[in-house]
């Protein structure tokens, strides 16, 4: 393998491979240290009198094993990929993933591309307008976005846009009376493009769109700031004055000369990100009804149904090892000297 | 293009997007009008806050499992409205239970249809009934120790080894709703732990009632549609109902809105002033919450004092719990609630007498007595938590000299130790698993509940004897009168303070009608119409 990209990548997905084990055997130690019984959690308070029926459910959810076995059990079952059965849905880990992931993805990933256009581009606007109008109020907006909690934004937010001036639809991911699109990708915006389902496309869309301005709030604060002040450095810097001082277009200083170093560390921020709007998706889900990841780990701990809180471990932690490395990537991309290194 | 005029159309670009999203989000509607009549049929929305697992009866045993399951499966014997003191026909047209409460007869309706319009069979009945007794399921133990048999082609018998006479009242749980037991056979339905079929009657129900499931989603929602073959003189009203999983605070403005039209989870608190046309049932529901002493010396020397349990029957202002509990709710005189049989009256519930209580602790001999209070933290029941309860109780007993610790934990955990009997103080609430007073003799020394508080068999003689009678009784009256006397022995010298029944608020669109408030399954989806 000559080309250093692809040695790079390589060894960054075998790391990443290895820390995605890590991730199943800290969640399952993690999981079976919580104080309580999950068969008191699931059986009802008669059948638990029953010692026939606790010792089937011991031996059907595998809880009749010591500890070692049945994280041995887990990662075999992994490789098979097979999550477990859930114990409060008696369904397949993964089946029940199936359908709660693609919820979120549509929610943070539409987040997240509002937060990047908006965040990214608020900040290039508040730097290059430093000190003037434009500025001062784009630096209360991010500070308001940074500072408002999450949950508090997504109850007032439903509140006001649904309730009172009803311009938004309300919970769900379309209209309740609405049949969702066929499955394809479980994005329903995509899916019903993809079945030419207009009615419920427009639906989706309205839908993902109060929750997802909600999400992406904080994260447009956060990058709104990062990037103001890393183009406000670079903006200083001899070769940008040089630039202008020759003659060149604001545009081609703005993207060739000014951005592309000042997106360095908005990268990172971005991807750090992320992984704080799949926290806050816990709380947008709750008030929108959302039925993502966040409500079926909620549910998940609650019940203490360790196979699904292992997936749900996992899957979050995919998710971000994914980010790591798109980030990274995206490193040598942006700066040149990172490929070099 | 000048470096300014490109600021401008760069600082353009965020303010266009941002314009443009929020015009997604209103060309996404806002409208309601999906949930009224028009070209798709008429279609219902009930907003609740999901406890769900499974739509197969013979593993149900959540709220919302249960009102799926009675609107899709019929029963052998049901209950009218709210009323769970007689339990009336459904596919069975007619019951009798034997003098010594041992046999019940049931005559099977003929004419009855399942959705696909194949008939209702006594084959089907036998098997659905062992199904559910023999799979192992959590309501299998509704089932435990009777046979069940067909006599002939419109017969069937329940026999039990002991009197059963709670079993009527125990049939029209839909978790023992009849299953077309030749499609369930086909898709894995069998009478042992190895049954197969809960995928498929998760996806596509397989019963006689007034709707059949049209999707299942365990976290977001579910679609039933109305049965087009359904065989009973009242038809389903509505073409669609949607029951979706929605927060109570969320579902507050749902309703208002008119996004919805059934909102089943609102506290006392947030239907306080609810306007805008809507309906509002309240009901005390048919949980009660209970402070225990524990009993096993072993555990605490305090409270297994029975004078320390005096102090503590006396010293809480059960009026106190009652405002926090909002509107709805009442005091639960004993711990049997109010709207069973066996109940005892709101003039026998106890009051609050803080000299007396004082009186008591001075009688116990206990001095200074610190005692550790435990409940589930995050748990609510209708919108009622337990910490301010345990609060409140925690600042009555200080008036009367005893100090408690409040000590809340996940209710994983605080299960564990109530469960194990290992609680000094617990609060807790019971939920009925049925609506019979028989499902109270759990309370008895040496049974479930008593022992999860330290009373052994054999500790407290009289109240064992009372809860024998109890349990013998036969006829209406009979059981009555003897689960009366049970539970005046139990508030008397038991370790249990009933304290109080919070209330269930169903909020309706004006238009709705045939709402009623149902302790077993909420709410029946077929009883609901429109004005």
């Amino acid at each position: 393998m000559r080309s250093p990209l692809a040695r790079f990548l390589v060894r960054r997905i075998l790391t990443a491979l290895l820390l995605a084990v890590g991730i199943t055997l800290v969640t399952f130690v993690l999981t079976n240290l919580v104080p309580g019984d999950p068969v008191a959690a699931n059986l009802g308070q008669r059948a638990l009198g029953d010692p026939a029926i606790v010792a089937q459910w011991r031996a059907d959810h595998g809880l009749d094993r010591p500890l070692p076995q049945q994280y041995l059990a887990h990662l075999g079952g992994l490789l098979h990929g097979d999550l477990g059965t859930s114990q409060q849905s008696h369904r397949p880990v993964l089946d029940d993933l199936a359908q709660s992931v693609p919820a979120t993805l549509e929610l943070a990933g539409a987040a997240i591309v509002v937060s990047l256009i908006l965040g990214v581009g608020f900040g290039v606007v508040a730097a290059l307008r430093r000190d003037r109008f434009a500025d001062h109020v784009l630096r209360v907006l991010s500070l308001v976005g940074i500072s408002v909690p999450t949950f508090w934004l997504a109850l007032m937010a439903f509140y006001v846009f649904f309730f009172r001036l009803q311009i938004t639809p309300g919970s769900g991911r379309i209209d309740p009376g609405m049949t969702p699109p066929p499955q394809v990708t479980g994005l329903y915006t995509v899916d019903a493009l993809l079945s030419g389902r207009w009615e419920v496309f427009s639906s989706a869309v309205g839908h993902l769109a109060a929750p997802a301005l909600v999400l992406a709030l904080y994260t447009i604060g956060l990058l709104t700031r990062f990037t103001r002040s890393a183009v406000l450095e670079v903006l200083g810097q001899d070769y940008v004055r040089a630039a202008r001082a020759k003659g060149l277009p604001g545009r081609v200083v703005l993207f060739r000369y000014v951005l592309r170093p000042a997106l360095v560390p908005v990268i990172t921020v971005a991807g750090l990100a992320f992984g704080s709007l799949l926290s806050g998706t816990v709380l947008v889900e709750a008030v929108f009804a959302w039925p993502g990841v966040g409500q079926y780990a909620y549910k998940s701990a609650t019940t203490l149904d360790l196979p699904a809180v292992m997936g749900v471990g996992l899957v979050v932690g995919v998710v971000y090892l994914v980010i790591n490395l798109v980030v990274d990537v995206l490193y040598g991309v942006v700066d040149p000297r990172v490929r070099v290194s | 293009m000048t470096t300014r005029s490109w600021q401008v159309r760069a600082g353009l670009l965020p303010v266009v997007l941002t314009g443009a999203l929020a015009l997604a989000a209103c060309s996404g509607g806002g409208s309601s009008s999906s949930t009224q009549s028009g070209a798709a049929g008429k279609t219902l929305v009930i907003d609740t806050s999901f406890d769900l697992k499974t739509a197969d009866p013979g593993r149900t045993y959540e709220p919302t499992g249960l009102i799926v399951d009675k609107a899709t499966y019929d029963t052998l014997l049901t209950f009218e409205g709210s009323d769970v003191t007689k339990p009336v026909p459904s596919l069975a047209e007619s019951y009798e239970l034997s003098p010594d409460g041992k046999e019940l007869t049931l005559k099977l309706r003929q004419g009855a249809t399942f959705a696909d319009g194949s008939p209702v069979t006594a084959d089907d009945v036998v098997f659905s009934l062992t199904r559910v007794r023999d799979m192992k399921g959590t309501p299998s133990f509704l089932l435990d120790g009777v046979e069940v048999a067909k006599t002939d082609d419109t017969t069937i018998t329940l026999t039990s080894k002991t009197p059963n006479p709670a079993l009527p009242y125990i049939l029209p749980n839909p978790a023992l709703g009849i299953l077309n037991s030749k499609v369930a056979k086909e898709n894995g339905a069998t009478n042992d732990p190895n049954d197969k079929a809960e995928q498929y009657l998760n996806a596509s129900s397989a019963g006689s009632g007034p709707y059949t499931i049209e999707s299942f989603n365990v976290s977001s929602q579910v679609v039933l549609k109305a049965n087009a073959k359904y065989w009973g003189a009242k038809k389903p009203y509505y073409d669609k109902v949607v029951i979706r999983n929605v927060e109570s605070a969320t579902q507050k403005l749902n309703v208002q809105r008119g996004d919805s039209q059934v909102a089943l989870n609102l506290s006392g608190d947030q239907v306080t002033g609810i306007s805008g046309g809507l309906q509002v049932k309240r009901t005390a529901s048919a949980y009660v919450f209970f402070l225990l002493a524990n009993q096993d010396p072993g555990v605490s020397k305090v409270t297994s004092n029975p004078k320390f349990v005096e102090a503590l029957r006396k010293g809480i202002d059960y009026q106190g719990l009652l405002e926090l509990a909002g509107e709805g709710s009442t005091q639960a005189s004993g711990i049997i609630p109010s709207m069973f049989l066996g109940a005892l009256p709101a003039d026998q519930a106890a009051t609050r007498d803080v000299e007396g209580a004082k009186a008591a602790l001075a009688a116990s001999g206990v001095t200074d007595p610190k005692v550790t209070l435990e409940f589930p933290s995050e748990l609510t029941v209708n919108g009622l938590s337990f910490q301010p309860l345990a609060e409140r109780i925690q600042a009555n007993l200080k008036e009367v000299g005893i100090t408690v610790e409040l000590a809340p934990a996940p209710v994983t955990t605080a299960l564990d130790n109530y469960r194990n009997g290992k609680e000094e103080l617990g609060l807790w609430y019971w939920g009925p698993d049925f609506p019979d007073p028989s499902n109270y003799l759990s309370f008895a020394p040496g049974k479930l509940v008593g022992l999860r508080s330290g009373w052994k068999a054999g500790a407290d003689k009289d109240v064992e004897a009372a809860a024998d009678k109890a349990g013998a009784a036969v006829t209406d009256a009979d059981r009555r009168q003897a689960f009366t006397d049970f539970q005046q022995k139990l508030n008397a010298t038991g370790p249990f303070m009933p304290l109080i029944q919070p209330g269930q608020n169903i909020v309706t669109a004006a238009s709705v009608t045939g709402v009623d408030y149902h302790p077993v399954w909420t709410i029946n989806v077929a009883d609901l119409g429109a004005k």
